[in-house]
């Protein structure tokens, strides 16, 4: 008897040292994941608007977030909340725009968070249950990021996921204020590797570079080998210096500006997906981003990108 | 035996039941709303309805359930001659593996309305369900695609019987201690903010489920206790069965699901031991040259049926 | 008590070579096969099983006259799982992209029946010192068995080491594909096993000269 005492307060012992030394690197760990991982989206962003390092990135580029809700009134009637990056003296808040589906303004909300704090997603949760009582109910859709360059928009950064050949592929998207593409980053996939695997080569997503909306609209994939300059072209971080004048560039662009997407040998599924992928998304935001733009603009709200 | 395999219909049974219940519509004049082809979904209904109305499009709004603000454009409305059939066809493919809205105006059938609906299109769950368990044990296979579970793999898969054997033992266990996993997971860790202690608790879970499977085995059945207890201690060392709970954790799968998971993972297991040993039984009568003796062999006709496997990659049931 | 009589340098070669955890005693087989596709993979889980193997030698030797003999065995998984945690959290937080590329094998460290085999025939029968050695000497040989792995995967499939390009094409591009894991597995296993038998042959030889 006095053995198995024994045992048992040896290990519930343990259990806790063990618990203790677990929490507490926990709580160290935490908080420098957080901040690294969203250094990584913050890289992941600026190199698709083509600044490679911190150096190059100029001192009044900032990135506001608007982050889209779908709300349920008591009815069951839904509508779509955007929280949007406002303007307050030299401050940044935060207001919740209240859009019925066919994107008429309904009302709009003040809402109390920070943007550092509107990061997290269970700090927003909170700062808009203080607003949206129950019976209204809501859930998160996503995110999308506006960059601005001084008083000018820049461009637009979509991060989003669609069906792959084997699992879903996560993308980040940026587009220019008229919706044509400027970058594509492929950021987690498990396509195999070698083959679906190539979409995240440069030799792929480049192609994607400077289609206009319209454009895009009637991408399709094309089974044909990829010529030789253009992959040259499309693989920038190889180029030496010097390998391609101001001129080959402009002519290189152009050629090939309107061209179709060459599909990956042996993975014409995989680039199919994200060809349909890429252009569901952008379908999608420009619908919405449209509608939002028109109710700010009536509405006379100071939002930040404006 | 014979009350294990009453148990496995009771629970097929059950399943059944479920999805059963699933498959009603959300009205009672309309009998079914499927997905057809690519870019089609198609409405009965319980009787004849109108035809001027059946064919007006402003009749149906149609949306994916997430995205509520963006219609989905139809292109083409056909009737069948009975009246009974709508078939919507629309502008651009539909994404199937989402759940789409379908909201109907005031149906009228025979000049009477019959009121308006809202349903919900969406894939057969069953299938969805099957298509986890095919995937987990062919597509996605643990050992041959995932490579885990590798020593144990090795280890027991020089004989039949062995095989067969080890690969019953460990698919029980696996559905047993995935399941309390599971639960401790969704219930207790990921409430209270301490999935953090996922490795820790897992591990104790599964060594508890093993001496429960044990206990319980040596009470009920002795019998079938002397057959498979030896496989137990192994099971264990299996990282499979570890495996398991943390890929459940990470995709947050439902009870029904998890299920699914786990018994495709032990199944596949199960598949992967018994071709192995087939060959490996064979291979004991080859001559196979002295530096390839054993394990390197082994590992090689791994390779090979690894190679095999990569077939079945991309497929898509249901 | 089994003290161990050997040195410190002899326990960390016997991990290396004659006792290596992957090609001899054909443990952990997992990652071996699975994320040994690049050099990078095999040093940063090779780092991880070290701190966790010289780690956990150590808490048990340290511990072992408290430990009762009956909850050994649960108090082995404790210490692993516990220290398995401490690894996983810091790669998740510093190195984010690295650890994205070992999924899930970092965690089931703590399965890898490596870890517990020292602990159960080392480290809870010699002093501190011994066990570290031994837990280096485990650690290292394991890393050495993924990072040869890793070479051979990553410069046959990519022609190139550590991401960096060498001869510019790709000889081999199976080499990558993860199940290639088990054809090389096999490959160096086999070669392990011609080196002993052609040292043995010699020794005979010797000895019939002799």
């Amino acid at each position: 008897m006095k053995q198995i005492i024994r045992i048992t307060i040896g290990l519930v012992i343990s259990c806790l040292v063990a618990g203790a030394v677990m929490g507490g690197v926990f709580t160290v760990t935490d908080k420098a994941k957080k901040r690294n991982e969203h250094l990584a989206v913050q890289e992941t962003m600026l190199g698709l608007l083509g600044y490679k390092d911190a150096k190059q990135v100029p001192a009044d580029l900032k990135l506001y977030s608007i982050y889209r809700y779908i709300i349920t009134d008591g009815s069951g009637s839904q509508y779509l909340g955007y929280l949007v990056p406002v303007a307050e003296g030299n401050e940044t808040g935060y207001v919740l725009l209240k859009l019925d589906l066919q994107g008429k303004f309904i009302s709009k909300k003040n809402i109390d968070i920070s943007p550092e704090k509107a990061r997290e997603a269970p700090e927003r949760e909170s700062a808009l249950k203080a607003v949206l009582k129950p019976p209204i109910s809501f859930r998160y859709a996503d995110e999308a990021i506006v960059a601005t360059l001084g008083k000018k928009r820049l461009a637009y950064l979509l991060p989003g996921e669609f069906l792959g050949f084997k699992t879903t592929i996560k993308a980040m998207l940026a587009l220019d204020p008229s919706f044509g593409i400027v970058g594509l980053d492929i950021l987690e996939h498990e396509e195999d590797p070698g083959l679906g695997g190539e979409i995240e080569q440069e030799y792929f997503k480049n192609q994607f570079k400077d289609k206009s909306y319209d454009r895009i609209t009637k991408l399709k994939v094309i089974k044909e080998p990829l010529p030789d300059e253009y992959k040259k072209y499309l693989e920038k971080s190889k180029w030496q210096k010097g390998a391609f004048s101001k001129e080959q560039i402009a002519t290189i662009r152009k050629k090939y500006q309107d061209k179709d997407i060459y599909a990956i040998t042996g993975a014409t599924i995989s680039s199919k997906a994200v060809t349909d992928g890429v252009k569901g998304m952008i379908r999608k935001f420009a619908y919405r981003m449209g509608k939002l733009e028109a109710v700010i603009v009536n509405e006379k709200i100071p939002a930040v990108f404006l | 035996m014979k009350d294990s395999a009453r148990h496995l219909l009771m629970g097929a049974a059950l399943v059944l039941l479920v999805v059963l219940a699933g498959c009603r519509t959300e009205h009672r004049f309309v009998k079914k709303v499927t997905f057809e082809k690519t870019n089609d979904i198609v409405i009965t209904f319980a009787g004849p309805v109108d035809a001027a109305w059946a064919k007006n499009v402003d009749n149906y709004t149609v949306f994916e359930k997430e995205d509520p603000d963006i219609l989905l454009a139809i292109k083409e409305i056909t009737l069948t001659p009975d009246r009974t059939k709508v078939t919507l066809h629309f502008k651009n493919a539909l994404n199937q593996s989402r759940a789409h809205t379908l909201m109907i105006k005031d149906i009228i059938s025979e000049g009477k309305s019959q009121g308006a609906a809202v349903l919900t299109v969406k894939k057969l769950y069953l299938g969805y369900l099957f298509s986890i368990l095919i995937g987990a044990m062919l597509i996605h296979n643990f050992v041959f695609t995932k490579y885990l579970g590798l020593c144990v793999f090795f280890g027991t898969s020089q004989k039949r019987t062995t095989a067969v054997g080890m690969g019953i033992t460990f698919t029980i266990v696996i559905v047993f201690a995935s399941m309390l996993s599971w639960f401790m997971y969704q219930f207790i860790l990921k409430p209270i903010r301490l999935d953090y202690l996922q490795v820790v608790v897992f591990i104790g879970l599964v060594s508890l489920s093993v001496q429960a499977v044990d206990t319980i085995l040596r009470k009920v059945n002795p019998a079938l206790f002397k057959a498979f207890g030896v496989y137990l201690v192994l099971v264990i060392a299996n990282c499979i069965i570890l495996a398991t709970p943390l890929i459940l954790a990470d995709k947050e799968y439902n009870a029904w699901e998890s299920f699914m998971l786990s018994l495709g993972a032990g199944t596949g297991f199960l598949i992967a031991l018994f071709l192995m040993s087939c060959v490996r039984e064979k291979l004991e009568l080859a001559n196979v040259p002295p530096t390839y003796r054993g394990l390197p062999i082994a590992f090689i006709v791994a390779g090979l049926f690894a190679l095999a496997f990569l077939g079945f990659s991309g497929m898509a049931i249901f | 008590m089994a003290v161990t009589k050997k040195t410190n340098k002899q326990l960390v070669l016997d991990g290396l070579l004659s006792e290596n955890p992957i090609f001899r005693l054909a443990l952990s087989m997992c990652p071996a096969v699975g994320i040994s596709s690049s050099v990078m993979n095999g040093i940063l889980l090779g780092i991880a099983v070290l701190f966790v193997q010289v780690f956990s030698s150590c808490t048990i030797s340290l511990l072992k006259d408290y430990i009762h003999p009956r909850i050994r065995i649960p108090t082995y998984t404790l210490v692993i799982a516990t220290w398995v945690t401490v690894i996983d959290l810091v790669l998740a937080a510093y190195v984010p992209v690295a650890y994205k590329a070992m999924g899930i094998f970092v965690k089931l460290i703590v399965a890898f029946a490596i870890i517990t085999m020292r602990l159960e025939v080392f480290a809870c029968k010699n002093p501190v010192v011994p066990s570290f050695w031994d837990g280096v000497g485990m650690g290292t040989g394991f890393m050495f068995g993924m990072v040869t792995l890793g070479t051979v995967r990553e410069f046959l499939g990519t022609g190139g080491l550590l991401g960096h390009d060498l001869i510019g094409t790709r000889p081999l591009l199976f080499f990558i594909l993860p199940l290639a894991g088990f054809f090389c597995v096999g490959f160096i296993m086999a070669i392990f096993n011609y080196v002993e038998i052609v040292y043995k042959r010699m020794k005979r030889k010797r000895s019939i000269a002799q």
